[in-house]
C-alpha cells in the first residue's frame, strides 16, 4: 500500500514538473493556476487539445485489450446515468483502478471505489468521444489557457512530455494486467466469484427494509410485475414452436372448447372473465366502458361492498386484456361510483358519477384517489349521478352530469368547484303528476350534435331536452315531444352512431324494466318547433319484447343494424334487426365462476361495444365479474361492411314508418 | 382510505411477488439492485435461482452432513452466485445496447432456454427477474 501510494506521489511530481514548465513557457496569467495546487492534478490545462487527444488515444490503443478485465470491475454498473458524468483527466484513472482490489473489503471503502471505478472506466470505454471537459476545470483554468496554443511547444518539449507519459501507460498497463491477473485468478474457483466480484457487500436487514419501504420501489415492482404478467399472460402462442419437429396436428380455432354460442358468422366467443377477490368480492358493476385509444383496457365501476366497511365504497378498475388475473388500475371513492367513462379526449382521464352526487375525475397517473371531484354541497348535485358524458370537440368539452332529481349539470374539465351550466328538468305535464320533477335515469346525446339530448325516465316516457335556448324552444324539457312507450322506469338509451354511407343518426333504442327494448326515430331538435301533432307524444317504431327485464341495450359501433341488449335473467343478446326482429340472432350467457353465487347473482347491468373495432363487448352485473365476449364478422368488426347493410336498414325503417303511423308500432 | 393498503408498505409488495409466483409455471422471481446487484427480495422456489453446480455441490455438503448450517450456506451463496451472473448479463446487455446508440436503453429482456424462461425488467434503480418454466420443446 505504501509503495503505491509512493508511485503515484512520484507521478504527481512529475506531472506538476511538467505543468510548471508549461506555464512558464506559455508566458500569460500563470498566476492562477498554483503550482502542486489540487485543481493541477483533477485538470490538466484543457486548452492542449491536440496532445491530449494523442494521447489518449494511445492510452486507449495500449489498454484496449485488457479492458475486459476493468468492466467486470463494474465497468457497466451504470450503462445508463455512466455517460451523464464527466470524464476525468486521465491522471486520475490509474488510482482508482487499484484501490478496487488492493483495498481490504472494509464496506464503506468498496462503495466509495465503486463508484470511482464507474467514472474510471467510462474513460476507457469511449476515448474517442470528443473532449467533455469538467465544468469545473474549465471555469478555473480558462484564462489561463485561451491564449496557449499547443502549437507552441517545441518539437523537444512535446517529445519529452510524450516520452513520460508513455512511462505512464506502461505503468498503468502493468497494473490493469496485474488486476486482470488477479481477476481471472480469482474467477476460477467458484467460491471467490461472488465476493469478488458481485454485491460489493450484503445488505443489512434494515437496509432492506428501508428500500423495500421507499416509493421508488413500490412504483418499480408495481410496473415490473405488471410487465412480466402481461408477457407470461400473451404466452397462449409458443413462438419457438417448430412444427417440423413435432408432427403433432395444430387444433383448429373454431374446435376450441369455452364459452360459444352462435354459429357461422353470429357466432359469440368469451375470451375473457375479469374479477379480482380482494375488489371485486360482493360489488356490483354500475358501469362499463371500453378506452377509446386502447382497444384492450376496458373500465368497470363497481357499487360497495357491503361487507367491508372500510374498502373504499366506490370502485373503478380498468383491466387489461393482456393481463387477466389484475386489474392495470384501481381507483376508489368515498361513496358508490354509479358510472363511469373514459374521455374520449385525454388518453388518461376516467370520469365518474357518485352516489353522493359528485362527479369524480381520475387520472392514470395519479394515485387511486380521484385527482378532482365536484362538492357535495352547494353547487352541483345532491342527488345520484346515473349518467355522465364528455360531450363536444377536442379543443372543446364539457362533462355532462345528470342526477335523478333532475338537474343536468356542464362542468368545465378544468374547473370543479362550480359547474359552468346548470339544467333543471321540469315534467311539461304539470297538471297530470303529482311530481313535476323528471327524474331522469339516463341520459344520451346524438353523436353530431352536443346542445340536444334524450333522458329517460323512472315514469318510462322519454323526454328530449335542449341544453340552451334556440328558436321556438327553451332550455329544458322539450314542451311539445315526448317519446312514450314504457311502462316502467327507463334503463337505457342510445343514439345510433352515425359513421356510414346513410345517416341513421336519428335511430335510438331504449330498454326499460316493462321488459321490452324500444327503436325510435327521433326529430331533429331543429323540427321539433314545427310539428303540432296531438299532445306531441312519439310512438316507437319496433317494440322487442323480451322475457325479463332489460337493463342496457347499445348499438353495435359497426354494423349499422346490429344491437346488443342484457337482461335481469344473466343473458347477453345479440340482435340484428335487418335479419330477425322478433329474436336475437344470437344470446349467450357468462360462464359462472367457480365460487360464485347462483340464481339471482347471474342478472347482467350493462353492456358496452369496443368502439374501434366494434368486435369485442363487455358485460357485467350483480356477481361483480366483468366478462368480455368477442363476435364474428356478421355481428361486428370492420371487414364485410356492405354500403347495403345500411341501405336496408334505412329502408326498414322507411317502411316501419309508412305502416305504424297510427301507434301501431308492433311488426 | 384509498391508501390503508400501501400504508404497511410490505404486504402489498409480498402481495405483487407472491401473485406472481402462483401464475402457472412461473417457479421464482428475485429482485435486485441495479448499481451494486444487491439482492432485494426472493420469492418462490430458491432452488431455481441456482447453478445447477452449486446445486450439487450445495447436495454434497448435505450428503457429507459436516455441519446443519452447511446447506443452507451454500444454498444462498448459490442464489447470489445466480444474481451475479444475472446482474452481468443485464449489465452487458445494457452496455451493447448503449453502444449500438448511447440515447437508448434496455427495457425488457426475456432469455428462452431450452429448460425455462428468464424474464428480466430493467429499471433505472432495480431489477426484477422471474424464471418460469416455457412449453416443452
Amino acid at each position: 500500500m505504501q509503495q503505491r501510494r509512493d508511485e503515484i506521489l512520484a507521478k504527481r511530481a512529475k506531472l506538476a514538473e511538467l505543468k510548471r514548465q508549461r506555464e512558464l513557457r506559455s508566458q500569460t496569467t500563470a498566476g492562477r493556476a498554483s503550482i502542486g495546487g489540487p485543481s493541477d492534478l483533477i485538470s490538466p490545462t484543457p486548452g492542449r487539445a491536440d496532445s491530449r487527444r494523442e494521447i489518449e488515444h494511445l492510452l486507449a490503443s495500449l489498454t484496449s485489450d485488457s479492458r475486459p478485465g476493468s468492466t467486470t470491475t463494474g465497468g457497466a454498473a451504470s450503462p445508463a446515468r455512466a455517460a451523464a458524468a464527466p470524464p476525468r483527466p486521465i491522471s486520475l484513472t490509474t488510482a482508482p483502478l487499484t484501490t478496487v482490489y488492493e483495498c481490504p473489503p472494509s464496506p464503506v471503502k468498496e462503495v466509495f471505489s465503486y463508484s470511482k471505478g464507474v467514472q474510471t472506466t467510462e474513460d476507457w470505454m469511449l476515448p474517442s468521444r470528443p473532449r467533455a471537459q469538467s465544468l469545473l476545470s474549465e471555469a478555473d483554468d480558462l484564462p489561463g489557457t485561451t491564449s496557449t496554443p499547443s502549437k507552441r511547444l517545441s518539437r523537444r518539449e512535446r517529445d519529452r512530455e510524450e516520452e513520460l507519459r508513455q512511462k505512464i501507460k506502461e505503468e498503468v498497463e502493468e497494473e490493469l494486467r496485474a488486476t486482470k491477473e488477479f481477476l481471472t485468478d480469482g474467477v476460477v474457483p467458484q467460491s471467490t466469484f461472488a465476493s469478488t466480484n458481485h454485491p460489493s457487500r450484503n445488505l443489512t436487514t434494515e437496509e432492506l427494509d428501508a428500500v423495500a419501504q421507499s416509493d421508488e420501489f413500490i412504483d418499480f415492482l408495481d410496473k415490473s410485475t405488471k410487465v412480466i404478467e402481461r408477457a407470461l399472460d400473451q404466452e397462449s402462442y409458443d413462438i419457438l414452436t417448430d412444427y417440423a419437429l413435432q408432427g403433432q396436428d395444430v387444433d383448429d380455432e373454431d374446435e376450441e372448447g369455452g364459452n360459444t354460442e352462435g354459429r357461422g358468422k353470429h357466432r359469440v366467443k368469451e375470451v375473457a372473465q375479469f374479477f379480482d377477490d380482494r375488489w371485486s368480492k360482493k360489488r356490483m358493476i354500475s358501469g362499463i366502458d371500453f378506452s377509446p385509444k386502447f382497444s384492450e383496457l376496458v373500465l368497470a365501476s363497481y357499487t360497495k361492498n357491503p361487507t367491508a366497511p372500510h374498502e373504499p365504497d366506490g370502485l373503478v378498475q380498468v383491466w387489461n386484456l393482456h393481463m387477466q388475473d389484475r386489474p392495470e388500475y384501481v381507483f376508489t371513492a368515498q361513496s358508490d361510483i354509479l358510472t363511469a367513462k373514459f374521455s374520449p379526449y385525454h388518453n388518461n382521464l376516467i370520469i365518474g358519477g357518485s352516489y353522493s352526487g359528485q362527479v369524480l375525475l381520475w387520472d392514470t397517473r395519479a394515485k387511486a384517489a380521484p385527482v378532482q371531484k365536484t362538492p357535495l354541497t352547494g353547487y352541483g348535485h345532491a342527488h345520484p349521478i346515473y349518467s355522465v358524458d364528455i360531450v363536444g370537440t377536442q379543443n372543446a368539452n364539457n362533462i355532462i352530469s345528470c342526477s335523478t332529481d333532475g338537474v343536468v349539470c356542464g362542468w368545465s374539465m378544468d374547473v370543479f368547484a362550480q359547474p359552468q351550466e346548470l339544467l333543471e328538468l321540469k315534467n311539461p305535464s304539470q297538471a297530470k303528476v303529482a311530481v313535476e320533477d323528471v327524474s331522469p335515469t339516463c341520459l344520451a346525446f346524438p353523436h353530431t350534435d352536443p346542445t340536444f339530448f334524450l333522458v329517460g325516465s323512472e315514469e318510462g316516457t322519454i323526454f328530449p331536452c335542449h341544453r340552451y335556448d334556440r328558436a321556438g324552444a327553451k332550455a329544458g324539457v322539450d314542451k311539445k315531444i315526448s317519446y312514450k312507450g314504457h311502462t316502467a322506469p327507463v334503463m337505457s338509451v342510445d343514439f345510433h352512431p352515425a359513421r356510414g354511407p346513410v345517416d341513421l343518426g336519428d335511430l335510438v333504442i331504449s330498454s326499460s324494466l316493462d321488459w321490452s327494448v324500444k327503436l325510435w326515430k327521433v326529430r331533429a331538435p331543429a323540427a321539433t318547433s314545427t310539428i303540432g301533432t296531438g299532445d306531441g307524444s312519439i310512438a316507437p317504431l319496433i317494440d322487442f319484447v323480451r322475457e325479463d327485464v332489460v337493463y342496457d341495450a347499445k348499438w353495435s359501433p359497426t354494423k349499422p343494424s346490429v344491437f346488443a341488449l342484457v337482461d335481469g335473467a344473466g343473458w347477453l343478446e345479440l340482435w340484428d334487426i335487418a335479419v330477425e326482429t322478433e329474436e336475437p340472432v344470437s344470446r349467450i350467457t357468462p360462464s359462472s365462476r367457480k365460487d360464485g353465487r347462483t340464481m339471482l347473482s347471474k342478472s347482467l347491468n350493462k353492456v358496452a361495444w369496443e368502439p374501434n373495432e366494434g368486435k369485442r363487448l363487455a358485460t357485467g352485473g350483480i356477481d361483480g365479474s366483468l366478462t368480455v365476449f368477442e363476435v364474428a364478422s356478421g355481428l361486428g368488426g370492420k371487414e364485410g361492411s356492405k354500403n347495403e347493410e345500411w341501405t336496408n336498414v334505412k329502408k326498414l325503417v322507411n317502411r316501419l314508418e309508412a305502416v305504424g303511423l297510427n301507434g301501431a308500432g308492433m311488426v | 382510505m384509498a391508501d390503508s393498503s400501501l400504508a404497511n408498505g410490505q404486504d402489498p409488495l409480498e402481495e405483487k411477488l407472491g401473485r406472481l409466483s402462483k401464475k402457472p409455471g412461473v417457479k421464482a422471481s428475485i429482485v435486485l439492485d441495479r448499481a451494486t446487484g444487491a439482492i432485494l427480495k426472493t420469492s418462490g422456489d430458491i432452488d431455481a435461482l441456482q447453478t445447477t453446480k452449486s446445486r450439487t455441490t450445495s447436495t454434497a455438503t448435505s450428503f457429507s452432513n459436516d455441519t446443519t448450517a452447511a446447506p443452507e450456506e451454500s444454498e444462498s451463496r448459490g442464489v447470489e452466485q445466480f444474481a451475479a451472473m444475472v446482474w452481468n448479463f443485464v449489465n452487458n446487455s445494457g452496455s451493447f445496447v448503449q453502444e449500438l446508440d448511447t440515447e437508448d436503453e434496455v427495457r425488457l429482456l426475456r432469455l428462452r432456454t431450452r429448460k425455462q424462461e428468464l424474464v428480466i425488467v430493467p429499471d433505472s434503480k432495480y431489477l426484477l427477474v422471474v424464471v418460469h418454466d416455457t412449453p416443452p420443446v
